[in-house]
């Protein structure tokens, strides 16, 4: 039975959680004091250094599901779900060499930002509408997580957890700005790190392993022990594919999220920017490493005493109960809240971002500054309240999968960011109809709308959007480019073509003083992707078993 | 000048991104490859360590050298660019 794993003591989790609330208050009241303009509000004036930014970018990037989500997942799919997790660490490294610098140089806001710029207003309304989709399929999925462990800290009812988390957490991340959000997250991700991995060496140590001593690596002793209790714990047991499978939709779908994005675009410099990624690597590696260490433990946990882990999410919760002190446990939980209002702060950011500037910037064009900056505290306080009102009686299809909705921002958004930094013959039509045809295939082949029109059928391929995304992702990138070619030369469709600004748009974000009509122009290379997106379509194409 | 700094900064992004990507989804090489599933390092199969290692240390080592290197590009990019403004001398 997990209840009798339950923290008992409840005044501890709500003295840990009214510290590092009041903490990250604090933050925000003194962040507000800052913020005095939009380059303030939406990117803290670009002013964050690395070694803070860096901090910033894994608490954005680790969400509650590295506490709860992750550990569970080991316990059901072991190591190949640990080679899952092990690749989203690219994420901000490849956004960054691909986009976020270019992107830091324009000083854009958003992704979004960007896409204005380059495609004009028509394209970015569709980029925009998906973007803030995805981004509020995130921030609901924290609420949940927030409710639930506000549920497990305190005792009390789900909605009312939900209630309390949700408005304690908009209100200081409303009140920030990115400032906030940027400290906060900094923060967040030191409480985080602590609480995943200073107890889980306790309970590597109480489970008899000489290296409890670094928790995250050094629990080798164990796996001789773990192959006689669970021989196929190590074992790959996918082919070739489904590994194949990851980069679509795991590895090109989280490079266009926004909110990770807004963290790169927050730096103090282009140089800086790439330095606070070598820190995100450093830091998210640990906290990464602690979970698989957790999950690891977890079972060897289940496989040992013969206990039921009842529920997969409370692993780590349990095992801290079990092994550690109930102080430590609370503690543990407040760095799984941690990790909750860190992503919900750079989710939230991201809407702002995305509706309170891009958005009203093409709706209301002449708004004034001032004006502009509140709509966009009342977009943040908007979303908020939105995904909390969502998590009460959360819709199926939105909170299915946080991860399927990665597939989703791959197949719509990622090609023409991409294309659009590296290719002045990008179009604006091909990017609209390549983005919205594909994503609406993405979700009708999917099982959580329509299930009997099932790609990959309703197996895990299937939920994770893996199969879906080997598809429409390709498909994506290969429409665009092609349609970009042919839509170039029909004369009829030259107000779609890229216009002499747009162009040298490109040149600009890549440091180039002057205009070159030869750079980053010609389709022996996009004709190239494309004969890679055909084959990687057509392999996506073979059933899955 | 031009030209040259053009196809750097192309061949440093193909490469770099190689590189990542080969570090965040080196698990593929071993299924791949299933003759590398063989041995232990630090207790563990080799197959399960060396990703991890890769996708953490690995990856910092690609984001040190992609720092250095790209902003010492920045650095030739900006020079060039110095060059052409006609404001100077």
């Amino acid at each position: 039975m997990a209840e009798e794993y339950a923290l008992q003591n409840v005044w501890l989790g709500i003295g840990v959680v009214a510290i590092l609330f009041g903490i990250f208050y604090y933050v925000g009241w003194w962040a507000s004091r800052k913020t005095a303009s939009e380059e303030d509000f939406y990117a803290a004036g670009f002013s964050i250094g690395p070694v803070t930014n860096g901090l910033g970018m894994a608490a954005t990037w680790a969400s509650l599901a590295t506490f709860l989500g992750v550990i569970a997942l080991i316990q059901k799919l072991q190591v190949p779900f640990v080679y899952l997790w092990i690749q989203w660490a690219i994420s901000i490294p490849l956004l960054t060499l691909l986009y976020g610098t270019s992107l830091r140089r324009m000083k854009a806001f958003t992704p979004a930002s960007f896409i204005r710029s380059r495609y004009g207003k028509s394209s970015t309304i569709v980029i925009v509408c998906w973007m803030a989709l995805i981004m509020v399929m995130y921030a609901l999925g924290q609420m949940i997580g927030l409710g639930q462990a506000f549920e497990l800290l305190f005792g009390i009812p789900y909605n009312i957890g939900l209630i309390i988390a949700g408005i304690a957490t908009v209100g200081f991340i409303t009140m920030g700005g990115m400032y906030g959000a940027s400290y906060n997250a900094a923060f967040q991700m030191i409480v985080m790190t602590i609480a995943m991995i200073v107890p889980m060496g306790a309970i590597m140590k109480a489970m008899g392993s000489s290296g409890w001593w670094f928790p995250p690596l050094a629990y080798g002793d164990m796996a001789p022990s773990m192959l006689e209790k669970i021989p196929t714990f190590f074992d790959m047991k996918y082919d070739v594919r489904w590994y194949f499978a990851l980069i679509p939709a795991f590895t090109l779908g989280p490079v266009a999220l926004p909110h990770l994005a807004m963290r790169v675009f927050t730096s103090s410099s282009v140089k800086s920017a790439r330095w606070a990624v070598v820190w995100f690597v450093i830091f998210l590696g640990l906290l990464f490493s602690g979970s698989y260490t957790a999950g690891f433990a977890g079972n060897y946990f289940a496989a040992t005493t013969g206990r039921t882990i009842a529920k997969p999410d409370q692993t780590l919760l349990i095992l801290n109960v079990f092994y550690n002190p109930a102080l430590v446990a609370a503690f543990v939980m407040g760095g799984a809240v941690a990790a909750g209002l860190s992503t919900i702060g750079g989710n939230l950011m991201a809407i702002a971002g995305l509706v309170g500037n891009d958005l009203l910037s093409i709706l209301a064009p002449r708004m004034e500054t001032k004006k502009r900056i509140k709509w966009g505290y009342a977009a943040l306080a908007i979303g908020g309240v939105v995904a909390i009102l969502l998590a009460f009686n959360p819709p199926r299809f939105l909170v299915t999968s946080i991860l399927w909705a990665f597939g989703l921002l791959a197949t719509t958004a990622t090609p023409g960011i991409l294309l659009g930094v590296w290719w002045k013959e990008a179009n604006k039509l091909a990017l609209m109809i390549s983005s919205i045809l594909c994503g609406v295939i993405y979700i009708i082949i999917s099982p959580h709308v329509l299930p009997s029109i099932s790609l990959g059928g309703t197996g895990l391929v299937a939920q994770l959007g893996m199969s879906g995304g080997m598809v429409t992702v390709p498909l994506s990138f290969a429409l665009f480019i092609l349609c970009s070619i042919a839509f170039n030369r029909v004369p009829a469709l030259a107000d779609w073509a890229p216009s002499m600004e747009d162009k040298m748009v490109v040149d600009k974000i890549h440091g180039w003083g002057d205009y070159d009509e030869k750079r980053y122009n010609g389709i022996g290379w996009p004709l190239l992707i494309v004969a890679i997106c055909c084959a990687v379509f057509f392999w996506g194409l073979v059933p899955w078993t | 000048m031009e030209d040259k700094l053009y196809k750097k900064e192309i061949w440093l992004t193909i490469g770099f991104s190689a590189l990542l990507l080969l570090c965040g989804h080196s698990a593929m090489i071993f299924r791949i490859f299933p003759g590398l599933c063989k041995g232990t390092f630090w207790g563990f199969p080799t197959e399960y360590i060396v990703p991890i290692l890769l996708g953490w240390f690995g990856l910092a080592v690609v984001c040190v050298i992609m720092a250095l290197i790209l902003n010492k590009f920045d650095d030739e990019m900006e020079t060039y660019v110095d060059g052409q403004s006609p404001d100077k001398p």
